[in-house]
């Protein structure tokens, strides 16, 4: 899952991009309105973590500007302001969710969680295929109940497959999801990273749809059919 | 940092007179005009008067002057050569007389010869008549007396002269004429006057009335605006005034700009300072976690005080701000929608049954953000503490015309009574496990107060806690 944060405090910004990092997401960051429109605008991202008080273009206008352009990405706001207007005003613009700072990072992380998942379609941060188990929340996998010793890539790669799970996905699209903008992308690193998850959750759990892409699936669901 | 309502050094002194300027400009106009008009009618009256009575005593003169030129003594008697024309001078009682006598000793005139019309009866003067005729030195005195006619005044012209063949003995020649028909033509002239006058009268208040009332009347268009203003029905005092009363709309359009710009800025101020204090404190909170030190422990603890005195004194500084606009109103239904849709979307997990009924004339007067601020928090707590239900109503006050109330109702778990004044207190929570501040009921109590409004918890009928807010009404 690729994140995005908008924050024109450096040291904020920071602390975000590595608490998000260490839960398993790939994180990318603008400091101004202007640099996080147009983040917003070219890169694929999954959520946004957007403050409200940037400088050069203000974070509500830069909502209004996304949603405008159709861009239907999930929207946390993170801003001082606490007032119920600018909550309003915030939610009109298109945000989907809204947190005051100071925050405490548990919250946030399970805001963002809850505003991925429901974007997903799924009411758990907890994704089941089968006996193939996906926590969000821990950033863990479990097969038949066993941890799985997953690598941040592998979890990122395993934790979108998963969000769209019975959908064929395009190797272009995990790169766009799993590396954040600064990563060297190479989309023949996907094969590996695949071949590495295959070894480790069951080599039927990944189908390889020639040309297109991967799907996740649960094995014994395919088989009866 | 304590940041209070703004006040002035000096509580203004304005008393509120039951004296309306209308009465005080008639008042002031009928205080000259009055007086003015009695002394007209008086001066009038007393100039007819004096015409009239020398119209009166023209004829008299000329009928004593013609009787001392006629008077003769024939054979030691006195008599007339000519006798006055005028006939009613022979006729009986007729209210024309002549006489022609001297002084008794006693002070009483002595006829020596009379018009036929005296009917032999006597003219007595008065005693100071008699002295003023005295020191006359040969003047003509006017005197007022009874007639032969006991019911007659009569008005007298009278001259002591010396006649010749009189052996130097002063005789005193009188005419007089019944003075009743020109006393009633006085008097009835004196009504007339009096009548006109009181007619001016009522006619010059009414004129008075009138232009002062149209005078006024711009005066009464900026009443009327500034009641406009202060209802929020208009943002500033609009209109075209005379050249005396244009200064003062414009001072007050000033006053209100300047009232605006103020609250503006301390909100930008607030705001701006909320942004500049909370997000360091926010990175000081992070920061703190990444270690497990006690130093960190520290951090965390003192930045989570800073927090708690950080919110405090802002809402303190953004409540100083509050009830302070003027010529705003802000429509309740829209107002309130709004936040329903924001607490659909913040609570849409919690799949809570909105059950609202807001109607569209319903205007608050004061500030969007803060009925937002105000209806925000409740709706907040009611989302909060809900089990499935939340019942949002406003309507009119039954028991005041000018205010309106916000009913937010929920089926969570409410509280007790004892708990219901302790919920506002300020800083108060009665739950930790919930999220919030603990600021929510204490900042709505805080800003419904100042608008003049208030806040009281009740028993929901659905089982949990009915918050009731009072406040202003855009009439």
């Amino acid at each position: 899952m690729r994140i995005l944060v908008v924050e024109d405090d450096a040291d904020l910004s920071r602390q975000l991009k590595n608490a998000l990092k260490d839960e398993g997401y790939a994180v990318d960051a603008a400091a101004d309105g202007e640099e996080g429109h147009f983040l917003g605008d070219t890169e694929p991202y999954d959520a946004v973590v957007l403050d409200l008080g940037l400088p050069l273009i203000d974070g509500v206008s830069v909502l209004q500007k996304w949603r405008a352009d159709g861009k239907a990405f999930p929207v946390l706001i993170l801003t001082a302001r606490d007032q119920w207007s600018e909550k309003v005003a915030g939610f009109d613009a298109g945000a989907d969710d809204y947190l005051t700072k100071p925050f405490h990072t548990e919250e946030l992380m399970a805001r963002l969680r809850a505003l991925l998942r429901r974007a997903a379609g799924h009411t758990t941060d907890t994704i089941d295929i089968g006996d193939l188990s996906v926590d969000n929340r821990s950033a863990r996998a479990f097969v038949s109940g066993m941890s799985i010793k997953l690598t941040s890539h592998e979890f990122r790669l395993l934790s979108y497959m998963a969000s769209h799970r019975d959908r064929v996905i395009s190797r272009t699209e995990l790169v766009e999801h799993i590396y954040d903008q600064d990563f060297d992308r190479d989309s023949n690193t996907i094969e590996v990273f695949v071949g590495r998850l295959r070894r480790k959750i069951g080599t039927n759990r990944i189908e390889t749809v020639r040309g297109l892409g991967y799907r996740l699936m649960d094995p014994d669901e395919s088989k009866a059919k | 940092m304590s940041p209070g309502p703004v006040v002035t050094d000096k509580e203004p002194h304005i008393t509120n007179s039951s004296r309306s300027l209308v009465f005080l400009l008639v008042r002031g106009a009928a205080i000259w005009a009055i007086p003015l008009l009695v002394v007209t009618g008086i001066i009038l009256t007393w100039l007819y008067r004096s015409t009239t009575y020398r119209s009166f005593d023209d004829p008299l003169v000329s009928a004593v002057t013609a009787i001392i030129a006629s008077a003769e003594t024939s054979g030691g008697d006195l008599v007339l050569t000519r006798e006055p024309l005028d006939p009613r001078y022979s006729r009986a009682l007729s209210g024309r007389y002549w006489l022609v006598g001297n002084l008794r000793k006693d002070g009483t005139i002595k006829t020596l010869m009379s018009s036929r019309s005296l009917y032999g009866a006597e003219i007595k003067l008065t005693g100071s008549d008699v002295s003023r005729l005295m020191l006359s030195q040969g003047e003509e005195i006017r005197a007022r007396t009874r007639g032969p006619d006991e019911n007659e005044i009569i008005r007298l012209v009278a001259r002591q002269v010396i006649l010749p063949n009189m052996n130097n003995e002063a005789v005193i020649v009188m005419a007089a004429a019944d003075s009743r028909p020109a006393a009633r033509s006085v008097r009835t002239f004196a009504f007339t006057a009096l009548g006109l006058m009181l007619l001016i009268t009522a006619g010059l208040i009414i004129a008075i009335v009138t232009q002062v009332r149209t005078g006024l009347r711009p005066l009464f268009d900026l009443q009327d605006k500034i009641a406009d203003v202060r209802q929020g029905r208009a943002a500033q005092v609009d209109g075209q005034y005379p050249r005396e009363i244009q200064p003062l709309a414009s001072e007050l359009n000033s006053l209100i700009a300047h009232n605006k710009n103020v609250v503006e800025r301390a909100r930008t101020h607030v705001g701006n300072l909320a942004h500049a204090l909370k997000t360091p404190l926010a990175v000081l909170q992070n920061e703190a976690k990444v270690t497990d030190s006690e130093f960190s422990g520290i951090v965390g603890r003192q930045t989570d005080l800073m927090k708690n005195q950080v919110d405090h004194h802002l809402r303190r500084a953004r409540a100083a701000a509050r009830g302070q606009s003027i010529g705003v109103s802000t429509p309740v239904g829209e107002t309130l929608e709004g936040l329903l849709r924001t607490m659909e979307r913040i609570y849409r997990d919690k799949k809570i049954d909105f059950d609202i009924d807001l109607p569209d004339d319903l205007f608050f007067r004061g500030e969007k953000r803060d009925l937002e601020e105000m209806a925000g928090n409740l709706m907040d707590n009611g989302c909060k503490w809900t089990a499935g239900r939340l019942r949002v109503t406003a309507q009119r006050d039954p028991e005041a015309d000018d205010k309106f109330i916000i009913l937010v109702s929920d089926d969570g778990p409410g509280m007790d009574e004892e708990q219901f004044s302790e919920a506002i207190k300020r800083g108060a929570r009665l739950d930790e496990a919930t999220p919030g501040t603990g600021f929510g009921l204490a900042i709505v109590d805080d800003l419904a107060k100042a608008y003049n409004g208030s806040l009281s918890l009740s028993h929901a009928d659905m089982g949990g806690l009915q918050v009731k807010m009072t406040l202003p009404r855009r009439t």
